[in-house]
């Protein structure tokens, strides 16, 4: 947060230092608070001086005057009702002036903003989730996390498990970014969700975007940012801890946050665990969803000459997941039988906080060096090298004590290098231009006495962008080009015995390019277009899986002679602030991929020791898919506000003519909230309703699932938070409950709905203590 | 600076060299390629065999099948024996199960047509039904499918499922194979 904080502190006394008496108490500090991204003072923000508890109250022009201060060093807190809370550190020694920003929520619901900073940097619809609201949600995955944005939903495999859609793509369709590296990770599986700590981080975007031309990976425009800001120049311990208790699985989550600046190196730290047991449907335990994880992260950043800046950054996220035990099956007979159960099989009438077969175990550590050398005002050079390792292990129900071998164990290494070279010339003309480099290894382990399912493969990727802006008065345009090589040499073992080992060495050549416009119309109005041309090379699932796939119930065949996906998107989207009380956010996108990759189901069925399994193999088409996403926030009536959320897409198989599988269905959620007066010890305090409506898809066909979508359902939420104020420290409050009313349903998107429905009510406790 | 951005250009080098080795082929110790079920009668003629076979696994070359026909009106001993044939030499599965009684039991389901009846022979540690050995009585002749399925971990305890009847026995299937059967 504190690095898009930009403040800008002018000495306007001339006091002098000869004048200048320790005990003078006669110092002025005075400033103006206005909004990050408008500019737009902040009325009646409130100003306070930890150390000698001095408050002032901004006026209608964000104006304060503090008066009678002495010299010395200060903290300084500076608060907005709709605001996140922003703390300064200075050195106090003449009159000063300041011009502070604050981050300000109101354009958008408490939860959401969009980042200023960087919507002033790009023509490319970017919404944020901010540190407040990933500390209140810390018992939160990251894809439920971002669900909170419009036109983002989850794809999940049970209650534990999920990976986010955006504009109805997901996995590898959709890059995540996790500190700048591409995370890595068997992200073509769908029950493999990716492996990130959101409490780590600063902040997390999504970029609704055409293309993502600055980032590697293999995704068609739509981008997840984990981002970390810059250590704050405070050189005193500054922190938070935050704790979690939900009933629903009994789960505990405890955080804690700490940072310091000092002289020589600034750093960060920050640890997660988590320790939930099995999750409750409302009329039924879902025995053995339980999980643990033990999360850590850290940063350095340190200068080490005038131009040259370093950071380490560094995290390590372990997890072990529990499946719904009666979500484990053995072929297509046990799977119908799942289907017209009331409850699944193995439903405990026990809590606990047990972890069996099925579950998974994953490892991921990242470390990251960033080194900038800003040689000059207009000029940034930038090299950052990351290595990554992925580990995961699933357990799956088996014979004779081997329950306790993994029955798939795969490792990813992956080295990415970049080098960035950042320009401004005269006239607003900015050019950014980057060389990287990727490499990943992927083993499998043999000890599970299973064939492997993804061949062991290696991926050289190097590559080539450039992207330009220009802004001229109220107008941006952008537009940028990328390069990418990919050889990948994929391993297989044959399924016919004797076994045979094969490699297959692959080439792409895929090009990218994309053009933005941005302008402002009015003071309150911006349009921007954007559109985009992606290649994106098949994975190797895609082209080599074989085998049976137990989560899918069907066998996989990979197809080696897949082609590069083309993808063409364009977007259209208005931001409009109709008045103080009324802001309007709308998208609208049209994507066409062309050799879309997906799973066909074929005619025959294929006979094993275990009965007949369907067949699936990778198959090419046309598709399309047309969507909107849409938010208005209105202020009611003084303190009660109202918040429409509403996201519509549909994908179509252009050449079969009929739906493509796992769309999310259309949905909206309303939710009102009324902010309470502040108190002396009580501020911001807030009270919000939600309530959420999930359509029923309707756009697939009987024959492209074992069951129909589920019904539409309604979810009701409440949630009532509070800051309090401890003399100089400050504790949050909040209770928040889910499913109020104790609602059974199931999700399209969630593959565990052939077995079980979702969980029940569910209520949250939560204390954050800032110090 | 020079030095930095030297070493990590060997190191990309060092990386990019990377040679990928052959996999380690599994030992799929837990597959079961072959099920051969066993009738003799009591008199002491040669036994009648039926096998089912898929030596690489899922997937690659369709299994294949050894059937006979069956005399009506006659009681068959039915022994089950599950095997490893990837192994050499081959993997007895059979033991695993007895081992693992509780945990499984086999089920079989005459189709209409197949007029025979089976029953349950042998025991787990708790008294109940495992099906490796069973006794078969035909009855008039016929044509049909004999389905045999394996479930692990079923409910043992659900009504029915003592008496060989699937349909309350949960749990997940590790086998399901039909043999086509001709009582003549």
């Amino acid at each position: 947060m504190y690095s898009k904080i930009t403040w800008l502190v002018l000495i306007l006394g001339l006091s002098g230092s000869a004048t200048m008496i320790a005990q003078n108490c006669k110092l002025t500090l005075k400033g103006r608070i206005s909004d990050e991204s408008t500019g737009i003072p902040l009325q009646y923000a409130t100003i306070l001086i930890k150390e000698t508890q001095q408050g002032e109250v901004a006026d209608s022009l964000g104006l304060f005057v503090m008066k009678q201060l002495c010299p010395g060093r200060y903290h300084l807190s500076i608060s907005h009702l709709e605001g996140e809370n922003l703390t300064l550190y200075i050195q106090l020694n003449n009159d000063t002036t300041m011009d502070i920003t604050l981050h300000h929520h109101a354009e958008l619901l408490n939860e959401i903003s969009v980042h200023g900073t960087q919507q002033q940097t790009t023509t490319q619809a970017v919404n944020s989730i901010s540190r407040d609201e990933i500390a209140r949600n810390a018992n939160k995955s990251l894809t439920e996390l971002l669900e909170k944005i419009s036109g983002v939903q989850s794809l999940k495999s049970g209650t534990g498990i999920s990976k986010p859609v955006i504009h109805g793509l997901y996995g590898n369709r959709i890059t995540i970014l996790n500190n700048g590296m591409i995370q890595s990770g068997q992200q073509w599986g769908n029950d493999h969700a990716p492996e990130i700590d959101p409490l780590l981080s600063d902040h997390i975007s999504v970029v609704k975007g055409a293309a993502a031309l600055a980032f590697g990976g293999n995704g068609l425009g739509s981008v997840v940012m984990i981002e970390n800001n810059a250590i704050d120049a405070d050189p005193h311990l500054h922190g938070q801890a935050n704790y979690v208790y939900q009933t629903n699985g009994r789960g505990h989550t405890a955080n804690l946050k700490m940072q310091q600046a000092l002289p020589q190196l600034a750093w960060k730290l920050s640890g997660t665990l988590k320790y939930q047991g099995d999750q409750q449907a409302p009329d039924y335990f879902l025995t053995n969803t339980g999980k643990n994880e033990q999360n850590l992260g850290f940063q350095l950043d340190k200068k080490l000459s005038g131009v040259w800046n370093m950071r380490v950054h560094a995290s390590t996220f372990n997890t072990t997941i529990g499946v719904l035990r009666g979500a484990h099956i053995g072929n297509l007979t046990d799977l119908e039988d799942a289907i017209h159960r009331d409850r699944p099989f193995f439903t405990s009438d026990h809590f606990s906080y047990d972890l069996a077969s099925p579950s998974q175990e994953v490892h991921h550590h990242l470390i990251k060096l960033e080194n900038r050398w800003q040689v000059d005002k207009n000029t940034l050079w930038s090299l950052n090298i990351g290595s990554q390792v992925d580990d995961r292990k699933e357990y799956d129900v088996r014979r004779s004590g081997r329950s306790a071998t993994p029955a798939l164990h795969l490792r990813q290494y992956t080295q990415f290098i970049e080098g960035i070279y950042h320009h401004t010339y005269a006239r607003d003309l900015d050019l950014k231009s980057g060389l990287q480099f990727q490499f990943i290894n992927n083993t499998n382990f043999p000890e599970t006495g299973v064939l492997p399912l993804i061949p062991d493969y290696q991926s050289v990727k190097p590559s080539l962008y450039t992207i330009v802006q220009k802004a001229w008065g109220k107008n941006m345009l952008e537009g940028g080009l990328r390069i990418d090589y990919q050889q990948l040499l994929a391993v297989t073992i044959s399924k016919t015995v004797p076994r045979v080992v094969d490699r297959f060495t692959h080439h792409f050549l895929n090009a990218s390019g994309a053009l933005g416009y941005r302008q402002a119309i009015s003071t309150g109005l911006n349009l921007s277009a954007n559109a985009g041309v992606v290649y994106r090379s098949p994975e190797v699932n895609e082209l080599y899986s074989n085998g049976l796939h137990q989560g899918v119930s069907g066998l996989e065949e990979g197809n080696p002679d897949l082609q590069s996906e083309k993808s063409i998107k364009g977007i259209l989207s208005a931001e409009w602030n109709v008045s103080d009380r009324l802001q309007i956010q709308a998208l609208i996108y049209d994507h066409h991929i062309r050799d879309f990759i997906y799973l066909q189901p074929l005619k025959e069925f294929r006979l094993t020791i275990r009965g007949a399994f369907p067949v699936y193999e990778y198959r090419q088409t046309d598709a399309r898919l047309t969507g909107s996403d849409l938010l208005i926030s209105y202020e009611l009536k003084k303190r009660l506000k109202w918040i429409g959320k509403y996201a519509y897409v549909v994908g179509r198989d252009v050449v079969q003519r009929r739906g493509l599988v796992n769309i999310p269905s259309s949905n909206m959620q309303h939710s009102f909230n009324y902010s309470f007066k502040d108190a002396t010890n009580f501020k911001q305090t807030n009270l919000t309703l939600t309530f959420r409506y999930m359509g029923r898809q309707r756009n697939i066909t009987e024959d492209q699932d074992y069951l129909p979508p589920p019904d539409a359902y309604t979810m009701f939420g409440v949630e009532l938070g509070s800051n309090i104020q401890l003399g100089n420290h400050q504790v949050k409050c909040s209770v928040q409950i889910e499913n109020l009313l104790d609602t059974t349903y199931r999700d399209y998107l969630n593959r565990q709905r052939y077995f079980a429905d979702e969980p029940g009510r569910n209520i949250n406790f939560r204390i954050g203590y800032f110090f | 600076m020079r030095q930095f951005i030297i070493s990590i250009l060997l190191l990309i080098l060092a990386v990019s060299g990377c040679k990928i080795n052959d996999p380690i082929i599994p030992n799929e110790e837990e597959v079961i390629t072959t099920i051969r079920y066993t009738l003799t009668t009591q008199v002491g003629t040669s036994p009648v065999i039926f096998e089912f076979r898929d030596i690489d696994g899922d997937g690659g070359l369709p299994p294949v099948y050894t059937e006979s026909d069956l005399k009506p009106n006659t009681t068959y001993e039915g022994r089950l024996e599950l095997l490893n044939e990837q192994e050499t030499p081959a993997g007895d599965i059979t033991e695993e199960i007895t081992e693992e009684g509780e945990a499984h039991q086999f089920f079989f389901q005459p189709s209409s047509g197949l007029n025979m009846s089976i029953t349950y022979k042998d025991k787990d540690r708790s008294d109940r039904p495992i099906g490796l050995l069973t006794t078969i009585v035909t009855g008039a002749s016929g044509t049909g499918q004999l389905k045999i399925t394996l479930r692990h971990e079923p409910n043992k305890s659900a009504p029915g499922v003592a008496d060989g009847q699937i349909a309350q026995a949960g749990g997940e299937t590790d086998i399901e194979i039909e043999f086509v059967i001709h009582v003549q």
